[in-house]
């Protein structure tokens, strides 16, 4: 573009330049890019600042790069400390749905709620639009007579997105999560604040589970609700194997049940929030590698452009002296 | 068993589980020596802004900010 406008401008220049008034030829190149009064070559000013620009673009996603990747190191070690969390309530609770679309459909109830854990910031790639995608197919699978799916939507960009199409169905949104490092306390109070302002029969959690700085698959984690959970485990199946442990205190089932529900809540948002703030900075790495890789393409072409047209304007200057020079002596 | 005494008092006070071992858990942090009581009391800070959604608008954001227990 920068090419094509250089051009212009220089052939603009040469037709003005041909009635060989100064005035006029100013006034067609009144432009505050253009040359200076009188001289002879094509202004090189605009892909000088266009140089300047994309140098100043490089050098801040480069040191997005580096702070993404700072961080990630932190954050990577929390993420995969907080895999304890969930597990054991795999095997208890059986979850056995995560990634499984085939076995969620399985559990069937009324009232879905689809938690969107998404991020605050953009530039990371696609990583939101990845978890409002599932999120929407999710809904889709869910959808029947009967019954209703709601959104959850934490993060900004992820609600940005959803807005556009389903603001209907959003019952709580959430931002500004990452201001502190995430941290267990935090996440344990806005889990509280979800079970209290959202009626639900199972919660799917979607996130971008982090498997590598360049792999991060998106990835639903259920938890039902302790009733459908008491339902369950009288059917029998996996659930019913809650009666082989022993249990202390007088509590009846339904109570262990439901506070354990609530705990595995917390645990599975407190991993899923954390892993995809893991996914967002490992995005963010190759995002910002890669945009800086074209910066520096970028660069490189521009350079070449103007120090091919310097050299045509010191060559034209020259043939000019050159040629009068021998007009003279001739 | 004072532990199986106590449930049915946390939750008639309309607390869940959630806050119910969030105030266990900083009982506990508070228990320990400095300088690891200030480094766990980092770990503890919550900021956050929620807020309703009612007829797909949404409703003025509340900010939930460094109040682990209610």
């Amino acid at each position: 573009m920068a090419m094509a406008a250089l051009r212009r401008e220089g052939r603009r220049f040469l037709l003005s330049s041909a009635s060989s008034t100064p005035i006029t030829a100013r006034s067609a190149i009144s432009s505050e890019e253009s040359c200076l009064f009188g001289a002879r070559s094509i202004s090189t000013q605009i892909v000088r600042n266009r140089m300047k620009s994309v140098r100043n673009i490089q050098k801040i996603t480069k040191a997005m790069k580096m702070v993404a990747a700072s961080k990630l190191r932190g954050v990577q070690t929390k993420t995969e400390n907080s895999r304890g969390l969930w597990q054991p309530f795999v095997a208890l609770l059986g979850d056995g749905l995560r990634g499984d679309l085939i076995t969620i459909v399985g559990v069937d109830v009324k009232k879905n709620v689809v938690i969107t854990v998404s991020s605050d910031k953009g530039l990371c790639g696609g990583i939101n639009s990845t978890s409002v995608k599932v999120s929407k197919a999710l809904t889709r699978v869910y959808s029947g007579p009967e019954k209703e799916t709601k959104y959850v939507v934490l993060g900004e960009k992820g609600k940005a997105q959803l807005v556009r199409d389903s603001k209907n169905s959003i019952e709580l949104t959430i931002s500004e999560l990452q201001k502190n490092p995430l941290n267990y306390t935090q996440v344990a109070v806005l889990a509280d604040d979800i079970l209290k302002n959202v009626e639900f029969d199972a919660l799917r959690i979607v996130f971008n589970k982090f498997h590598s700085v360049v792999s991060f698959p998106p990835t639903v984690s259920t938890v039902l609700s302790p009733e459908v959970v008491e339902k369950e485990s009288e059917a029998g199946g996996r659930l019913g194997d809650l009666d082989l442990y022993e249990i202390e205190g007088g509590e009846t089932k339904s109570e262990v049940l439901q506070n354990l529900s609530e705990f595995q809540f917390s645990c599975v948002l407190f991993n899923a929030v954390l892993e995809n703030g893991c996914s967002e900075l490992g995005a963010r790495m190759s995002a910002m590698d890669s945009s800086s890789k074209n910066a520096g393409e970028m660069l490189d072409r521009l350079t070449l452009t103007y120090n091919r047209t310097r050299q045509a304007s010191i060559t034209t200057e020259l043939i000019e002296i050159i040629s009068g020079a021998s007009a003279l002596e001739g | 068993m004072a532990s199986t005494a106590a449930v049915p008092f946390w939750r008639a006070a309309g607390m869940t589980y959630i806050t119910y071992s969030n105030i266990c858990a900083s009982l506990v942090r508070g228990c320990l020596k400095e300088p690891y009581k200030s480094e766990a009391a980092s770990r503890e800070k919550v900021h956050f802004a929620v807020s309703k959604w009612a007829n797909g608008k949404p409703e003025k954001p509340t900010i939930r900010s460094d109040s682990p227990d209610e």
